[in-house]
């Protein structure tokens, strides 16, 4: 009866596939709804952009291909705008804070840094170069970042993901523009530019971004070419892309002691080129300097978000146009990034760029005439015409700029079509005046103060159309994304459903079986707070400052767990004192049971009461320190902590603290392999194997500590590719084999089975427990290992405690009589995952990425295997709860399966991992469901793209951490019950 | 065990509740309004000064056995177990996330004190080492949010006045801390402020929510004995 009432295993795995799939659909339809790659205008800007802009679709005025000469004189004739530089150069400095050039809030940057930048702070002193804090767009990442720098225009969100895997960028950008008016182009740096334009370059020397350890080669390789490009006449732009300072950042902060060398070093770059181009003055040549980075970085060094100091990055001009005779170089100018495209193209005689959204900045034109400057605005104020246009079909610029048609000036603007058009009108209206003035060829002040009207006003519609067009929500498919939601909720509420069922059906086979006193039918305090901690977290989701500190949500509520468990303990711990008739019933239980590895220790009453609160408390204990290791996430990140005290120490204690933990590992391993008592050749060799990858990750530590700030070292990838080698063979041969080489017959547990009603089963059980045990046991201390060469050095502890966590939790849940349902069990294992994800210093930004693990030990580039890694050393910590879950359903007893008739394998399976695969996947999905209703909401909010949008990256990423984690757990289980019931037939066959 | 225990009153329970709640009101009118927000350890210590007198005295007359132990012997035991109390108390709040810094000693100390007069030394006083009692009245916690109507009932009407007020300071507290990661940047963020508020007004709802149960059950118990 009760093998009939629950479902079956077929139909469980078949059913929850469906689920998944559905799940997975619905989230695909949904990325691709919310994310859309944004619409731009395609093709170069040509001639037209010199013409006012008409009405009606912006049509295709093909021009015939004019060769760069003509099409130079031709730009030159139709601007009215002279050209005000011959050749540029752009030097990118990757992740350089304009706080350290231009200070902060007004202040000049500090001592130390005015020091080692002496040549640029001479220049800006002397009123030579203007410097701006030019605000760049989230994601703060290279490649979207120089997308934007040279078509001015903000790409989209997900570009984020393509940042790996750069492709040629085709939309219209100065570069091109350039090109086409016969430009020769010379890049040295970041091979990303060479990615984005593999055919513009004159000459070119990418260097690989690659090796984010090496701070001093990867700036080498660029300045090498310098004297020679500096003496050369043949190019026309140069563009030289700094990784170094970048590189810097990642591996020691801003405070990093290499940051001081690095900023001489760029300064006396910054020095040599500009000495060069003063030299050649007197030729008709005039040369524009512009420093500029791509993006900030955090004070650890990471970048991505969108904090303040993440998108402060530096735009520095060096030029005659800029020079004047007052300045006050440490005022803060707040520009954007995506200035810097209509400004150079203005100064160099080029169309904009059709999707730029930026603004001329005003101090560049300096040297222009005011009619030049107001035409300068013109031709940038109709650009962006041409890009609203395209957005908002309605604007019409003939009829804005006539008063008597339609929208007039007098008329209150409401939509926001009319207060562009307002805008709009007011500017031309104020252009056309000044110019009426000037025939009578006197300057009086009448004309001055039009001219200062004028300029305000064509300042007051760009700023406004390009915050438009930068903040403006894209149309959103709707009916596109209810759809994908309403799969995920049919998903979710599948996969309920096949919970409930499934528990419906344990429950009508507990029935028929010894009713325990623990088990009835009440909900328990345990069960309720699992049921009301996710609505809270559910509903925290809704608020972004709860989205940013995430981390204290999760800990919370775990901890919140866990302190039940403890209540729990002690009151069963007084009843049990109290009883002593219980108790010998109970140790008959644990008598019968005796094939659990971990309680198979002979522990009396008295310890086990003892070893039931203690595992608890470790548990507690190790979750406060792990959550005051990295405290904060994005509000509160200036607190501080123990791994920022540490960063401070001796970089020493950190060493030793890392090697203690791989050694601690190490013994961990060596003793629960004890625990299987089996002197065996293959427990022997992977102890054996364990300990060597143990030496390794000893080694390699220790090399990367003898050699920080040196090149590639070979030597230590060379190490952590043994180490691959060695663990992936390890983990494969143990899956492979253990099944077949466990006791199908095994004397240990016959005693024992004595007093069981079916040996046979006992002994099956033993044999796929132990299994099982040994798969999951070797799975966790291998992942460990990994970890702790993946990880960032001060991580090692918290990871440490989180397994020590596991393996209390393990010891907790294996005890004969559960104070706690299976399901619950589960749960509080996959919220230790969560926590210390949080533990491991992850944050909802996507600046907390650490991007150094993604290389250790890899020769050659190569997205997928990065891409991997830094998804393994992301995600270790829930990834490490999935494989100690393999343990658990290992050392958890299966007692419910005593009676014979239910004695199948399917049902063992059915028992064994039914619970811990769907938990896991029941509690994803109402996070990434209820989690995408929210983002869904909130589509409008202003923190969509810089709280919202990355914290849906970091669900998706857990979701295929969840599917990678039941998988494997599934996985193992399926194919060592399928081992076990090959050998049994055999078996049993050779007995016959 | 139950039977044969005092049984008192829904007057005196209300009356009990009533001296409990008049200390707190006396330390808040002592302290004066926003003393939390601006002093939260010179508050909590004028609470935990005007409450534990008060407590002691009021769960040592409702003490179990009056025979055998004397009124001094229960609040003796109040006082042991007010800092036995404390000390859990406050490893359940730092483990839960407070902050562990010199700064916070004080207030952290105080607060605790607060929480068990809340939680455990009423139920020192009443029960002493009795496990069974200890035992009887933990185990109702884990029922008691679901099956109000087997609660207060069956039982002592003293379990009821001790539990049903401390678990309403403990969820009270735990609510409470909710609010702390939120960016609103307003004072009474920081520990113990808002955490004290929650215990405060879940110990008072969990106060009335005991009373309402006890006159119940009394109206219950007298319809079927008619």
């Amino acid at each position: 009866m009760g093998a009939a009432s629950s479902p079956s295993c077929a139909a469980l795995a078949s059913w929850t596939v469906a689920a998944v799939l559905l799940q997975v659909a619905g989230l695909s339809l949904f990325l691709y709804g919310f994310f859309p790659v944004k619409p731009t205008l395609p093709g170069l800007s040509g001639a037209e952009s010199y013409r006012t802009p008409s009405c009606g679709p912006v049509g295709g005025g093909e021009e015939p291909a004019l060769p760069p000469d003509q099409l130079r004189s031709l730009y030159r004739e139709l601007s009215g705008v002279p050209r005000v530089y011959d050749r540029l150069v752009l030097m990118v400095i990757d992740g350089l804070p304009a706080e350290f050039v231009l200070g902060r809030g007004g202040k000049p940057p500090s001592k130390e840094m005015m020091e080692s930048m002496p040549y640029t702070q001479s220049l800006l002193a002397g009123c030579k170069a203007v410097g701006y804090h030019a605000k760049a767009a989230p994601p703060t990442v290279t490649m979207p970042r120089l997308k934007s720098m040279v078509s001015g225009a903000i790409g989209g969100f997900l570009d984020v993901a393509l940042n790996f895997n750069t492709q040629a960028f085709l939309d219209d950008n100065l570069l091109d523009q350039l090109h086409a008016i016969g430009y020769k182009l010379v890049m040295l740096g970041d091979e990303t530019w060479i990615k984005l334009f593999p055919t513009l370059f004159y000459r070119q020397d990418g260097v690989s971004s690659f090796y984010v350890k090496d701070t001093v080669e990867v700036d080498f390789n660029v300045s090498r070419h310098l004297e020679f490009e500096l003496d050369a006449k043949d190019w026309d732009a140069l563009i030289l892309h700094y990784l170094g300072l970048d590189h810097v950042g990642h591996t020691g902060g801003r405070r990093s002691v290499l940051m001081t060398k690095k900023l001489k070093e760029m300064d006396d770059v910054i020095r040599r080129i500009h000495t060069a181009s003063m030299s050649l003055q007197d030729s008709p040549d005039r040369t524009l300097l512009v420093v500029v980075s791509d993006h900030g970085m955090t004070e650890g060094g990471n970048h991505g978000g969108s904090s303040y100091e993440e998108t402060d990055s530096l735009a520095l001009f060096i030029g005659h146009s800029v020079e004047s005779s007052y300045c006050s170089p440490y005022d803060q100018k707040e520009a954007l990034q995506v200035d810097l495209a209509p400004t150079l193209a203005l100064l160099f005689g080029i169309p904009i760029p059709k999707n730029n959204i930026g603004i001329l900045l005003p101090e560049l034109v300096n040297s222009l005439t005011d009619d030049q400057k107001l035409r300068s605005l013109e031709l940038n104020s109709w650009q962006i015409v041409r890009l609203l246009q395209e957005q908002l079909p309605a604007i019409c610029f003939e009829h804005c700029i006539n008063p008597n048609d339609g929208w007039g000036i007098g008329m209150l603007p409401e939509s926001t079509e009319e207060k562009l058009c307002h805008l709009l009108s007011k500017a031309y209206a104020s252009h056309q005046s000044p110019r009426l003035h000037r025939d009578s060829d006197f300057k009086s002040v009448e004309a001055v103060g039009h001219f200062g009207t004028a300029v305000d006003a064509y300042y007051g519609f760009l700023r406004y159309a390009s915050e438009w067009l930068s903040h403006r929500a894209t149309d959103k498919p709707l009916y596109l994304l209810v759809s994908a939601i309403s799969l995920m909720i049919v998903s979710c509420f599948s996969l309920a459903g096949i919970i409930s069922c499934l528990f419906r059906g344990n429950s009508s086979s507990q029935v028929e079986q010894h009713s325990e006193l623990h088990l009835d039918k009440h909900w328990h305090l345990d069960e309720v707070f699992v049921l009301m901690g996710m609505l809270l977290y559910v509903i925290s989701l809704g608020s972004s400052s709860f989205v940013e500190e995430e981390q204290y949500t999760w800990h919370f509520l775990t901890s919140s767990l866990y302190l039940i468990f403890l209540f729990k303990t002690v009151q069963s711990m007084l009843k049990e004192s109290n009883s002593t008739v219980l108790r010998k019933s109970e140790a008959k239980i644990f008598h019968r049971n005796n094939y659990s590895f971990l309680t198979s220790y002979k522990f009396g009453p008295g310890q086990r009461d003892g070893y039931k609160l203690y595992t608890v408390l470790v548990v507690l204990v190790s979750g406060r320190i792990i959550r005051a290791w990295h405290q904060g996430g994005v509000n509160w990140v200036h607190i501080l902590d123990i791994s920022k005290i540490l960063a401070q120490a001796d970089p020493y204690i950190i060493k030793c603290l890392q090697i203690i933990s791989v050694l601690v590992v190490v013994v961990l391993y060596a003793v629960s392999l004890m625990l299987l008592r089996t002197r065996k050749v293959h427990v022997i060799g992977l102890w054996f194997s364990h300990l060597f990858c143990g030496l390794l990750v000893v080694l390699h530590i220790w090399e990367s500590q003898l050699n920080t700030s040196v090149l590639i070292n070979h030597s230590t990838t060379s190490i952590a590719q043994i180490f691959y080698a060695i663990a992936s063979m390890s983990i494969v041969l143990t899956i492979l084999v253990s099944p077949w080489v466990s006791p199908i017959h095994s004397e240990e547990a016959e005693p024992t089975s004595s007093s069981s009603s079916n040996p046979e089963k006992t002994v099956h059980l033993h044999g796929i427990n132990y299994s099982v045990f040994l798969t999951g046991i070797t799975y966790t201390m291998f992942w460990c290992l990994l970890q702790l060469l993946l990880q960032q050095a001060i991580n090692a502890i918290p990871l440490l405690l989180i397994l020590l966590q596991i393996i209390s939790s393990v010891i907790h849940f294996s005890r004969e009589k559960p104070l706690h349902r299976q399901w619950v069990q589960v749960v509080a294992m996959q919220l230790l995952g969560l926590t210390g994800h949080f533990g491991l210093g992850n944050t909802n930004s996507l600046a907390s990425i650490d991007v150094a693990g993604a290389f250790v030990g890899i020769s050659s580039y190569s997205t997928v295997l990065s891409g991997l890694l830094m998804f393994i050393s992301t995600y270790g910590s829930p990834l490490l709860l999935y494989l100690g879950m393999v343990v658990y359903i290992s050392v958890k007893d299966n007692d419910d399966i005593s009676a014979p008739q239910l004695f199948k394998w399917s049902s063992i399976l059915n028992k064994m991992i039914a619970l811990p695969c769907l938990v896991p996947l029941l509690i994803n999905s109402i996070a990434l469901t209820s989690y995408t209703i929210v983002l869904l909401l909130m589509r409008n909010h202003l923190f969509v793209w810089s709280v919202f949008s990355p914290k849906y990256l970091y669900v998706c990423a857990a979701t295929v951490c969840t599917y990678a984690g039941v998988l494997i757990i599934a996985m193992t289980a399926v194919y060592t019950c399928a081992v076990f019931s090959f050998r049994t037939r055999s078996y049993r066959n050779k007995s016959m | 065990m139950g039977a044969e225990a005092t049984q008192i009153s829904a007057f005196a329970a209300a009356a009990a509740h009533a001296l409990c709640f008049a200390g707190l009101a006396a330390a808040h009118s002592f302290a004066g309004r926003g003393a939390l927000i601006s002093d939260p350890a010179l508050a909590l210590r004028l609470l935990v000064v005007c409450e534990a007198p008060l407590v002691i005295v009021v769960f040592s007359l409702l003490r179990r056995d009056p025979e055998r132990c004397s009124l001094i012997k229960a609040a003796a035991r109040g006082l042991l177990g007010l800092p036995i109390g404390a000390f859990l108390n406050a490893f359940g709040a730092i483990v839960l996330g407070a902050p562990v810094g010199i700064k916070y000693w004080t207030a952290t100390t105080y607060w605790s004190l607060l929480m068990s007069l809340f939680t455990f030394v009423p139920a020192a006083c009443v029960f002493g080492a009795s496990k069974v009692d200890w035992q009887n009245v933990l185990s109702y916690s884990a029922v008691f949010l679901f099956s109000h109507a087997s609660y207060c009932t069956s039982s002592n009407v003293v379990d009821c006045m001790i539990s049903v007020p401390s678990h309403g300071a403990v969820i009270g507290a735990w609510l409470g801390a909710w609010p702390m990661p939120l960016d609103w940047e307003r004072p009474w963020q920081e520990w113990p402020i808002c955490v004290t508020y929650g215990a405060v007004a879940g110990h008072l709802i969990g106060m009335l929510v005991s009373l309402i149960l006890i006159v119940a059950h009394k109206r219950r118990v007298r319809v079927k004995a008619d």
